[in-house]
């Protein structure tokens, strides 16, 4: 199989800062791959790079085929960089949606601005989108009147209405209150079953655990573990691995 | 047993008594200051009023001013009000778009963008508006360029408030997060996408405020386009007619009325707008 995102000898800089230390990582089809680490260890800026939100340095991306090498300029780059965001959905930790749109045009503005699609069949998405994700009922409603899991959960539907190849998560659940993170975790576990392929960057072990097919371990602006959510969180190798489960063991007693 | 009435039937709770201790005495305040406003108001207008006033002892006596000769000229000022308005509306919207551009050449990283839009707001700043207003009305016509009077106090009243008005719209457009634009980014806008359809929007939603302020305070330095003789708004009317039959203070107390009406209409549908976007906001 080949894989959808394949990531070669990426690194990043800010300035003199070096973040992000010759990444290789390849991803397949319908894979659910969940990215922890310390903050500060890159994984947030990692995820950025994928759909260049933040611009690699070196290196290069390849999603569904289409390969952008990083640090590059002009008109060929941009027109490569804007196929790759076509095929990438992000899910944000702060929801960000548009507050001056209803919830169904927020969700519909993507397909209709960006693709050209016709109104009515973006419409017929959304609202199919919506009700996947519980919140047909809401789509007349303005963001400011929703919830924090409320919004990210429409969020989810206005990513997934572009139909992309991959949804990446920016620590959805972050930003949330305890009690309305399951809801956000459960839709993101339908999506999973669905077959969707997902990079999600998160704090939430247990949803690692349940949901991913591989866990990544960042430090340092290196990925220094890649394995099973069982072996990961049954015998880690590293010991900032160790570190990092023993931290989130306790923090969840 | 019916020792209670029926309202303290229900026992309020000590939030309710301090948000309604509070409302109290906010009416309560609110109260005082309009009646406050009331008298200072009786004593302009009995200055003006030529009448005597006893209290006590002592005699107070009004200035006595000519009704008739005001009567005989109100429907004559009151024609300016159009051209103020006029002139007023016009430039306000000259004024939008500049200010907008040189918001936007404000945040451009293209250095001779950059500098056109802090060049432009320093020249305006840094020169009087009196000046502004007759280098388009008196200068320009040196050089062979005449334009009509109510372009040329547009031109000056709308590149002068356009200057002002950019640190409103700057406000405005950095008003909006970054979040916004990485996520109409992420579903692939471009940046004219962006910022047409998720910057722009939002950053004028909340510049129409302070927009508003400016109108208001245009509506009165467009008085100062009287100055050339080629406007004939409001401020022109009553100084030509009050000089004309030496009745300045009476032309000028009509005019005055006229300016504060006006304010007093603007700022009422200033603040019903804004507490309209605060609602939409929450």
């Amino acid at each position: 199989m080949v894989p959808v995102i394949k990531i070669s000898n990426l690194d990043k800089y800010f300035g003199r800062l070096h973040v992000l230390k010759d990444i290789r990582l390849d991803v397949m089809p319908r894979e659910v791959v969940c990215l922890i680490g310390r903050s500060g260890s890159g994984k947030s800026t990692l995820l950025r790079c994928i759909n260049f939100l933040e611009e690699p340095s070196h290196g290069s991306i390849e999603v569904d085929g289409i390969k952008v090498e990083g640090g590059e300029k002009g008109k060929l780059h941009r027109q490569l960089v804007h196929d790759v965001r076509l095929k990438t959905g992000m899910v944000f930790q702060e929801f960000n949606l548009f507050p001056h749109m209803s919830v169904l045009e927020n969700v519909i503005e993507g397909p209709v601005i960006v693709k050209g699609m016709d109104r009515q069949k973006a419409v017929e998405l959304a609202q199919q989108n919506l009700d996947n994700v519980g919140l047909l009922f809401k789509k007349d409603e303005y963001p400011n009147r929703l919830s924090g899991g409320q919004k990210q959960r429409v969020a989810i539907a206005r990513a997934l209405t572009m139909e992309p190849k991959v949804m990446l998560f920016d620590e959805p659940t972050s930003a949330l209150d305890p009690e309305l993170i399951g809801e956000v975790l459960n839709v993101m576990k339908k999506l999973a079953y669905e077959g969707m392929t997902m990079i999600v960057v998160t704090h939430e072990m247990g949803f690692a655990r349940e949901v991913a097919d591989r866990v990544l371990v960042m430090a340092d602006g290196e990925l220094i573990e890649d394995s099973k959510p069982a072996d990961l969180f049954g015998s880690p190798k590293d010991p900032r691995t160790k570190a990092l489960i023993e931290r989130y063991r306790s923090g969840e007693q | 047993m019916n020792i209670f009435s029926k309202k303290q039937d229900v026992p309020k709770s000590q939030a309710e008594l301090i948000y309604q201790a509070q409302a109290n005495k906010e009416r309560h305040f609110r109260t005082n200051v309009g009646i406050s406003w009331f008298i200072l108001l009786f004593i302009l207008v009995f200055t003006f009023s030529g009448q005597d006033l006893t209290i006590g002892s002592k005699t107070f006596s009004g200035i006595k001013i000519d009704t008739v000769f005001m009567a005989n000229n109100l429907s004559f000022i009151a024609g300016g009000l159009a051209e103020t308005i006029k002139i007023s509306i016009m430039s306000i919207a000259l004024a939008m778009m500049l200010a907008l551009l040189a918001a936007l050449g404000r945040l451009s990283t293209f250095p001779p963008i950059y500098a056109l839009s802090t060049f432009y707001v320093s020249l305006i700043r840094g020169t009087p508006l009196y000046l502004q207003i007759f280098f388009f009305f008196l200068a320009l016509p040196q050089l062979g360029i005449r334009l009509p009077g109510i372009i040329a106090g547009v031109l000056a009243l709308g590149l002068n408030y356009g200057a002002y008005m950019s640190e409103i719209f700057r406000a405005a457009l950095s008003s909006v997060g970054k979040g916004q634009r990485e996520a109409a980014i992420a579903i692939g806008m471009t940046p004219a996408q962006t910022m047409r359809r998720i910057v722009l929007p939002q950053a004028l939603r909340f510049a129409i405020p302070p927009t508003g302020n400016e109108f208001i305070a245009m509506t009165k330095d467009s008085a100062l386009v009287s100055a050339t003789g080629f406007v004939h708004e409001l401020m022109w009317r009553s100084v030509k007619v009050g000089r004309a039959q030496f009745h300045t203070l009476e032309a000028l107390i009509m005019a005055a009325i006229f300016y504060w009406g006006m304010t007093l209409i603007l700022s009422y549908v200033q603040n019903r707008i804004e507490a309209r976007l605060s609602k939409g906001d929450r």
